[in-house]
């Protein structure tokens, strides 16, 4: 009798523990980064959650990772750390390259097929941001596009009417908007160049609206030794120097525009992230009417906008990509990507999003969705992209910026030696 | 062995592991990744070999970390010596009796309570050209008329530029109190006798300080000057938060050149020779210190 109950126990127990294990598979792990308001996106990822748990089985343990925490995450994943089973990424192709095919984001071929409509639901400009060297990673789910925005109160004080719509408009209307004491202590700045940190963000719109490119689309060829390098470069610099405009200060750390603006001592920023509207509607109503968003002015080629983005993908090292691929899908329907796109203020990566009822219910969000049509990609198809545009003095781009805009050196000299830096990073 | 000695080896165990996992072993890691090529983006494909000391030359060949290295040294003499001469006066003066001494105390003691990151925060912006009220106040007071560009003017005198003196003010005003409590315990320690005598002889409060109080607080000076010099050389956060190194490298320091070397720019073997460098340096004070100690002790 004891012998039976015994064998009894030891099986319950085997069966117990094979049980545990079977649905242990059925959980994975997810990653993001917070948007917007934290408790917010905490809630609508729960919400999806528990949708999704209900329809599939699976169940999904949500983690936060801080923005201020990010880079190092996956900078550890990608380096053989401890990883999720699929997250909210960016930066596709250095973590690609850092990773090699041990670790970091993983490639899902295999499962292509899963996403037949792919190209026709989600803007091309997007997809661009999943495909590495011919392999798939995962949805785009987020866009970041960056638009004019500036004070229209103080455009009124003034006597301007609009936003300005080229290049020689911004300085004109800069001038109107820059204010000084009798001192000569600044109390409005005309114009900043981008609302974003990093500074090298905001040469690349200008560089583009003047006609350049980074680099061959192959990413093994810089090309930034041209004509429309001096031009981004010399309007830039002659807005902070011959016009007096902006603030030399702008590039060194701990320049934030968003007080600034709030506070109306900033007339009209060049190229402000999107999410900016959902803040300065959440967070400062009481400046409501006073501002707006406007397409980046016209430059001597086109009027393109800063675009970023961000793809949700399968880590290396995951023994549940097939089940990723399903909360993908999910993910990827329409009114899922919708509420990602609520939750998150981000713009989103598919049509039915921004057609939606919810990106035209705000002027400055129509704004937004016809600066998508002006959208550059700021993702460049080279591991060394990232180490190439860090704001930081010793990378590429910043010391052009630098030298050229704020020190005032030699123009063709700075941008011929960036050139061969940029070209040594390539080919890293 | 006996039982005392195995009692003091377990309980002096779980510190030795984590200083040799967390402290002894990434030291010696990263002096061995220095001698190698590390660049994260293609470790994975080409390896990692060795170089010999290809990447300390490629450090020192960039004007930028030789700036580094001088300006380092610069913080480190600058911060450590407003600190100690300020330290040395104030924790006279709360060695005293007098009414208030605990309020005082107190007040001193508060940067201490501040962790160095959000003391950063709270100095940029106390700091900023255009918002600062340490600006509005020196202007309503007539002091000055223009705003004053405490963290990116980019003027110099020689090494030393104004953001220079910001962080070095911020980096004593943060780090006085630990060196007030340090002299302070050393302070309480001199007998009263020998401040005595000295009066009898007829010796000033400068003489006193000069004959008695510093001799007597000289093993513990020794000990705080090897861990501010120490501290000071791979001092990180602020130069960090405050201004990343700029303007125009101006306030950068080797342990920041590092960190970008490594996690902006992915040259792991560079970060890892300009730390070697760190630890260098480190390790000749340390020495000194030791040397200086047992000069003493065999006295």
């Amino acid at each position: 009798m004891k012998k039976s109950r015994c064998a009894a126990s030891v099986a319950a127990l085997v069966a117990g523990l094979a049980f545990a294990g079977a649905a242990n598979s059925q959980t994975i792990e997810f990653w993001t980064q917070h948007y917007a308001d934290k408790l917010n996106w905490n809630a609508a990822i729960a919400e999806l959650i528990e949708d999704f748990e209900a329809e599939s089985g699976i169940q999904v343990n949500h983690e936060v990772v801080p923005w201020s925490a990010a880079f190092q995450t996956w900078l550890t994943v990608a380096r053989g750390g401890a990883h999720p089973d699929c997250a909210d990424m960016y930066w596709l192709h250095s973590f690609s390259a850092i990773g090699g095919d041990q670790y970091g984001p993983m490639p899902i071929n295999e499962y292509r097929d899963e996403f037949p409509t792919l190209e026709q639901d989600f803007y091309s400009g997007a997809l661009r941001d999943v495909i590495w060297q011919e392999d798939f990673y995962g949805i785009p789910w987020r866009g970041d596009i960056r638009a004019m925005i500036y004070r229209t109160d103080v455009a009124a004080e003034v006597g301007i009417a609009g936003p300005p719509e080229t290049w020689d408009e911004i300085i004109e209307y800069a001038k109107k908007m820059t204010k000084r004491d009798e001192n000569g202590n600044i109390e409005r700045w005309g114009f900043a160049f981008g609302s974003a940190s990093n500074v090298v963000s905001w040469l690349l719109p200008y560089y583009w609206q003047a006609g350049g490119e980074m680099m061959t689309e192959d990413g093994k060829t810089a090309t930034i030794d041209n004509d429309a390098m001096r031009a981004a470069l010399s309007f830039m610099r002659d807005l902070i120097w011959e016009h007096e405009v902006v603030n030399e200060d702008s590039m060194e750390q701990g320049f934030d525009a968003l007080p600034l603006f709030v506070n109306g001592k900033i007339g009209i920023i060049g190229s402000a992230h999107q999410a900016w509207g959902v803040r300065l509607d959440r967070e400062y109503p009481e400046i409501d009417g006073t501002w707006a968003m406007a397409r980046s002015a016209m430059g001597p080629d086109n009027r393109s906008s800063f675009s970023g983005a961000g793809y949700i993908g399968v880590l290396r090292g995951s023994e549940n990509a097939k089940e990723c691929v399903e909360w993908m899908k999910f993910l990827s329907r329409d009114e899922n990507m919708l509420r990602l796109s609520k939750a998150s203020g981000a713009v989103g990566t598919k049509p039915a999003v921004m057609g939606s009822d919810f990106w035209s219910d705000r002027p400055w969000k129509v704004i937004v969705g016809q600066a998508l049509e002006d959208a550059h990609t700021s993702q460049h198809p080279a591991p060394a992209w990232s180490s190439i545009a860090t704001p930081k003095p010793g990378a590429v781009l910043f010391d052009l910026m630098y030298d050229t805009i704020i020190l005032q050196k030699d123009m063709d000299a700075a941008i011929a030696k960036a050139q061969e830096r940029m070209q040594a990073e390539l080919t890293r | 062995m006996n039982e005392k000695n195995i009692f003091c080896y377990i309980m002096v165990a779980p510190a030795l592991i984590i200083t040799m996992l967390l402290g002894i072993y990434p030291m010696f890691a990263s002096m061995f990744i220095s001698f190698r090529t590390y660049d994260l983006l293609n470790v994975q494909e080409r390896g990692s070999h060795w170089v010999g000391l290809r990447n300390y030359y490629t450090v020192f060949a960039d004007e930028r970390f030789v700036q580094t290295v001088i300006q380092t040294i610069l913080f480190t003499v600058l911060a450590v010596g407003i600190s100690v001469a300020m330290g040395l006066f104030l924790a006279q003066i709360i060695n005293a009796r007098f009414r208030g001494l605990a309020v005082l105390r107190t007040l001193i003691l508060v940067p201490w309570f501040v962790p160095p990151a959000i003391a950063s925060v709270i100095w940029i912006w106390l700091l900023n050209t255009d918002l600062s009220p340490i600006n509005s106040l020196l202007r309503d007071m007539g002091w000055t008329t223009r705003n004053i560009r405490f963290l990116t003017d980019s003027s110099t005198w020689g090494p030393i530029s104004i953001p220079m003196l910001a962080i070095v003010a911020v980096r004593v005003w943060n780090g006085l109190p630990f060196i007030i409590i340090f002299l302070l315990a050393g302070l309480q320690s001199v007998p009263k006798d020998y401040y005595e005598a000295a009066e009898i002889d007829g010796a000033n409060i400068v003489q006193k300080f000069i004959h008695v109080t510093l001799p007597m607080l000289k093993p513990v000076l020794l000990i705080l000057l090897a861990l501010l010099f120490m501290g000071g050389i791979g001092h990180f956060e602020m130069n960090f938060i405050m201004t990343g190194g700029g303007p125009r490298n101006l306030t950068n320091v080797m342990a920041v050149y590092a960190y970008n070397q490594g996690f902006l720019f992915f040259k792991f073997d560079q970060a890892a020779a300009a730390s070697g460098v760190i630890l260098m340096m480190s390790s000749v004070i340390c020495v000194f210190y030791m040397w200086a100690q047992s000069r003493d002790n065999l006295r």
